[in-house]
């Protein structure tokens, strides 16, 4: 019986600035501690300041994830030495006097399977170091300060996972929570880690760190397992111990310092006052929240839009607010479709995103001129690239690259007899075997760069071939 | 031209053409040069305070409006930033920092057109009683130079009690403002917890400390407080206090108030002098029409343990940035590894810096901090329930600031917890974050007494009112330098 | 006598604060001074009190807004190379 819990950290990237500071939140970017202030570099005489925001996006958090939360919110100072801790402390939660950090005891459904969200708190990132020099006497670490501060959401489960599959989904869901929060862009470097624990047949709890993405968590877990499977059949004891993953050689190895050795201090952070929460303000930020995947997906089938299609496009906040604002009653099919097949594989990284010049008008001009029969259902593909390149209006569009549909009956006779003449073996073949007969169709599409009616197209080939 | 005149008195005699705030800057520093060889009250100066007095006698001159400090000279506790100079916490630690930034505080005081004259001496991050523990040398009591000034904010007293400056600003964690200002007999203050913001301010024991003025009179303090006082936005602890005017009716006086003296500090361990003179204070105030009654605080017994319980937890987590890695002194890094290095910087460090840093890693650990910071974190809020009760019934408290009278340089450095018990008076007000104020009454031999008066949370007017009233019962004798 | 601080607490208690000392002996001593005194604690019957906090609504907590901090901040700390703090090497 395999347990699998995780430990995931979240930067909240979509937030203007840091937990304590107002320098920004996304570090990205910027010149080597460019992006610092006397608060996050720590200066002596320096003092935190909360981010109202982070406090309430992480909060959204914890309610969609099904956590209690507190009216009152406390703050405590981890206490280590390094060189990325500007304080030599690092501000963070814990549930020492009764629960009050973000949220705690929640649950998410995995494929079937609950899992049980532990605890969720809200905590600052450390900055960056860079380790320079190659000889034993010249290697100096370097500090870059941009990153520390950034507000983290630490999100802590059960070891409910029981294979790596799970965890996998569950990541993935997580991902488009966070994204369909507006609090977090996962798909930046970094903005995503996690460290897991596992357990195999009641064995000891090992830990996994230093996992520095989600594709590697896997790859860890993966690997983990494999190991203690092999060392419970070989009846050698799992020793409980903490392992880091070595991305070069991906393996875990055995870490130096033992879990315990270091002693945290952990007191209240007497910088800050307990946060506390009105239900005035916690029914605002229910209110606030943008729609839920499950939600929205919900929605979508009632609109008849099949379930994968639906699946697809509620977890997709970038598609599923253009389909939000461009579909209507009748349309609402054609635009899931248009968006899932032909849109999503168009625009498949974020930088394409930020440079598409498509709105929700031009999907709905492109649904009304497939409904109008105007164009094609596959020049409206090629129409949909042209939106997402120029943003130039549809109609401009059909007219300039001439995408209407042909429907002259005299004009598609000529291209069909062309193909005809063309393709004497196929035209054979055709007569006898039904599948032909769309590669024919195909030829026709070719040859009219989509543009033809492909009703009447499959009618007169029918005609000629008889 | 009269160095000792008050800040209200000083801004009087400018606007009246009396004296150029160019001059009596430039008769301060002659002051300072004649004294402070002795005294060591200065850490380090600012050496542009001339051509600052110019800029605004030319202002005046040109008939423009400038600050309400009208150019008055000032000292600033070396654990407060100011931008530009060096600000070292009398420690070796932070012998070469220089503050690129300033103290929130020191912007309102700079924005009302304070000249500040320089940097004042303290006990080493603020830890002591005395300003012996300095790194830089103790400072001297200008009533008698072989006695100490009280501390940790020594330095600071000592400026405004030997006219090397109008008034000051130092910090009180439990007691470091009050106490020497009893000692050196000038007036300190440490308001409502909150109320002066600690932006700048290097932290010792943040969830207690305040900033607080150290003045020739309770107006002076009161003038002060309306300039630094107030929420801000750069320090979550900090409170709106609606912009009070603290010196408006500061001689309401106190007729018909109740004020209860702390049996637990006028008994055994308080010296007979001090005893003395409290009960001449009560005197007085009966004389202005109070009612005196005696109170009893049973928790005040554990106040100084819970103090420094506390404090020496925040102390070990608050000064562990100072691993010499961004600021600090001179210590090249080449050839260490990173603990051993930060291990050996931190060696510099003062005796009883490093004595509150392994007491502050002790007491939190995971094997005690059940045992003893939960603890005092419970008597601290026990103390606060009683103390509470005891203004359902009473105005303010009152008791000597400090249960014994000034003390040689040298004389108790040595025994810890004796020096930690002259912080007994002076504690409970940092742990409840009662406001309250040392004002001189006395001189018992040539050495300073100051009576302490507490009031309730927010109630800094009244207070002021109170100390008011009982420093205009007293004319003190000038200080003999 | 309980609670007899060991030398090798303190040595411990050191290391954990990051400071390199040279008479641990002078610190047993100390420590345990003031761990009795701190025992006093005990008879403050306080075992079944809550703690008081400072509470700030979360209205008045400060608003998300990017401020660019409008000076060359690295330039005025020790130990920078070309806009990097240099640290020691880490083992």
């Amino acid at each position: 019986m395999t347990k699998i819990g995780l430990e995931i950290h979240c930067q909240l990237t979509n937030l203007e600035s840091k937990l304590f500071c107002s320098c920004k939140a996304n570090y990205r970017g910027f010149e080597p501690n460019a992006n610092i202030c006397p608060v996050c570099i720590g200066l002596p005489g320096s003092l935190p300041r909360l981010n109202k925001k982070a406090v309430e996006k992480a909060t959204m958090i914890a309610m969609s994830l099904n956590c209690n939360t507190p009216d009152k919110l406390a703050f405590f100072r981890k206490n280590y030495f390094y060189p990325d801790l500007p304080k030599n402390f690092q501000i963070t939660q814990l549930n020492v006097y009764g629960e009050h950090s973000i949220g705690q005891n929640g649950t998410i459904l995995v494929d079937d399977k609950e899992i049980r969200i532990r605890r969720i708190q809200l905590e600052e990132d450390p900055g960056r170091l860079i380790y320079e020099g190659i000889s034993e006497k010249t290697q100096i670490t370097l500090v870059d300060y941009n990153r520390a501060g950034t507000p983290l959401v630490e999100i802590v489960t059960e070891p409910d996972f029981e294979n790596e599959r799970q965890v996998r989904l569950f990541l993935n869901i997580l991902s488009d929570l966070l994204d369909n929060l507006d609090v977090s862009n996962p798909s930046l470097e970094g903005a995503m880690r996690a460290d897991g624990n596992i357990s195999i047949e009641g064995g000891n709890k090992v830990e996994i760190k230093n996992v520095n993405s989600f594709h590697d968590l896997e790859k860890a877990l993966h690997f983990e397992i494999t190991r203690q499977e092999s060392l419970i059949s070989r009846d050698i004891p799992i020793e409980q111990e903490t392992r880091h993953w070595d991305d070069k050689r991906k393996i875990t190895i055995s870490a130096r310092i033992k879990e315990g050795e270091e002693d945290y201090r952990y007191f209240l952070e007497g910088d800050i006052p307990w946060i506390t929460i009105d239900s005035q303000t916690l029914n605002k930020l229910k209110a606030d929240m943008p729609e839920s995947i499950s939600s929205k997906k919900e929605r979508y089938i009632t609109k008849q839009i099949p379930a994968q299609v639906a699946e697809v496009l509620s977890s997709d906040k970038f598609c599923s607010d253009l389909f939000e604002l461009a579909h209507n009653e009748s349309n609402a099919i054609v635009i899931a479709n248009l968006i899932t097949t032909d849109l999503m594989g168009l625009v498949d990284t974020d930088e394409k995103r930020e440079k598409s010049k498509l709105t929700h008008q031009h999907l709905t001009d492109l649904a009304n001129s497939i409904e109008t029969k105007e164009i094609t259902r596959t020049s409206a593909k090629t129409a949909l690239q042209e939106c997402v390149a120029t943003g130039l209006p549809v109609s401009e569009i059909i007219s300039t690259l001439d995408l209407g549909h042909v429907s002259d009956e005299s004009e598609l006779n000529k291209i069909i007899d062309e193909i005809f003449i063309q393709e004497p073996n196929t035209v054979e073949q055709a007569k006898t075997n039904p599948e032909t007969i769309n590669y024919l169709i195909g030829k026709v599409m070719e040859k009219t760069k989509g543009r033809a009616d492909p009703t009447l197209t499959l009618n007169i080939i029918n005609k000629k071939l008889s | 031209m009269n160095l000792g005149i008050s800040a209200l008195r000083y801004v009087e005699e400018v606007k009246n053409g009396s004296f150029t705030i160019e001059e009596f800057i430039s008769k301060t520093v002659e002051q300072i040069k004649k004294h402070d060889g002795k005294l060591h009250a200065y850490l380090s100066f600012d050496d542009h305070v001339i051509e600052q007095a110019r800029n605004l006698d030319r202002k005046i001159a040109n008939k423009e409006k400038i600050g309400s400090c009208f150019g008055m000279p000032i000292s600033i506790k070396d654990n407060i930033c100011v931008k530009g100079g060096k600000t070292t916490c009398a420690s070796k630690m932070l012998e070469n920092f220089v503050a690129p930034y300033d103290a929130t505080v020191i912007l309102k005081l700079k924005s009302e057109d304070v000249i500040i004259i320089g940097k004042t001496n303290l006990d080493e991050f603020a830890m002591g009683i005395s300003t012996e523990f300095s790194a830089y040398g103790t400072s001297h009591n200008p009533w008698n130079t072989d006695y100490v000034p009280g501390g940790s904010s020594g330095g600071s007293a000592v400026s405004v009690s030997a006219f090397e400056c109008i008034a000051s600003l130092g910090s009180d964690t439990g007691g470091s403002v009050r106490n020497p200002a009893s000692f050196c007999s000038v007036v300190g203050f440490k308001p409502t917890y909150g109320l002066i913001s600690r932006y700048g301010l290097i932290s010792y024991a943040n969830s207690i400390e305040q900033i607080g003025p150290l003045t020739r009179t309770v107006e002076d303090t009161a003038f002060f407080l309306n300039i630094i006082s107030g929420f801000d936005p750069n320090d979550d602890t900090t409170i709106d206090n609606k912009n009070e005017d603290y010196l408006s009716n500061i001689d309401a006086g106190v007729e018909g108030k109740k004020i209860g003296i702390i049996k637990e500090m006028v008994g055994q361990g308080t010296d007979k002098e001090v005893v003395s003179a409290t009960n001449n204070a009560i005197k007085k105030f009966e004389e202005l029409g109070a009612k005196i009654e005696e109170i009893s605080l049973d928790m005040i017994d554990y106040s100084v343990a819970s103090y420094y319980t506390i404090t020496s937890t925040e102390a070990g987590s608050n000064l562990a940035r100072y691993d010499n890695l961004r600021y600090g002194y001179d210590f090249p890094l080449e050839g260490y590894e990173f603990n051993s290095y930060i291990s050996k910087a931190r060696k510099n460090f003062g005796p009883e810096v490093t004595r509150r840093m392994i007491l502050g890693g002790f007491v939190p650990s995971a094997g005690y901090a059940g045992k003893y910071f939960l603890k005092a974190l419970r008597v601290k809020k026990k103390l606060t329930d009683e103390i509470n009760e005891a203004f359902k019934k009473i105005d303010f408290l009152i008791a000597p600031t400090v249960p014994v009278l000034p003390f040689k340089i040298g004389e108790k450095i040595d025994d810890p917890v004796a020096l930690f018990l002259l912080d007994f008076n002076t504690v409970i007000a940092n742990l409840t974050g009662k406001p309250a104020i040392s004002v001189p009454f006395e001189i018992s031999n040539g050495l300073p007494i100051g009576i302490q008066l507490i009031a309730n949370s927010m109630q800094d007017k009244p207070l002021l009112q109170a100390a008011y009233a009982l420093q205009n019962t007293v004319k003190l004798p000038e200080v003999p330098i | 006598m309980k609670n007899l601080v060991s030398k090798e607490e303190i040595e411990n208690v050191a290391k954990l604060m990051r400071i390199e000392l040279d008479d641990h002996i002078v610190h047993v001593d100390r420590v345990q001074k003031m761990i009795e005194y701190f025992d006093i604690l005990d008879k403050a019957g306080v075992e079944s009190e809550e703690f008081d906090v400072q509470e700030k609504s979360i209205t008045k907590l400060r608003e998300d807004k990017y401020i660019p901090y409008d000076e060359k901040l690295i330039e005025a700390l020790k130990n920078y190379k070309e806009n990097y703090v240099r640290a020691p090497k880490m083992v």
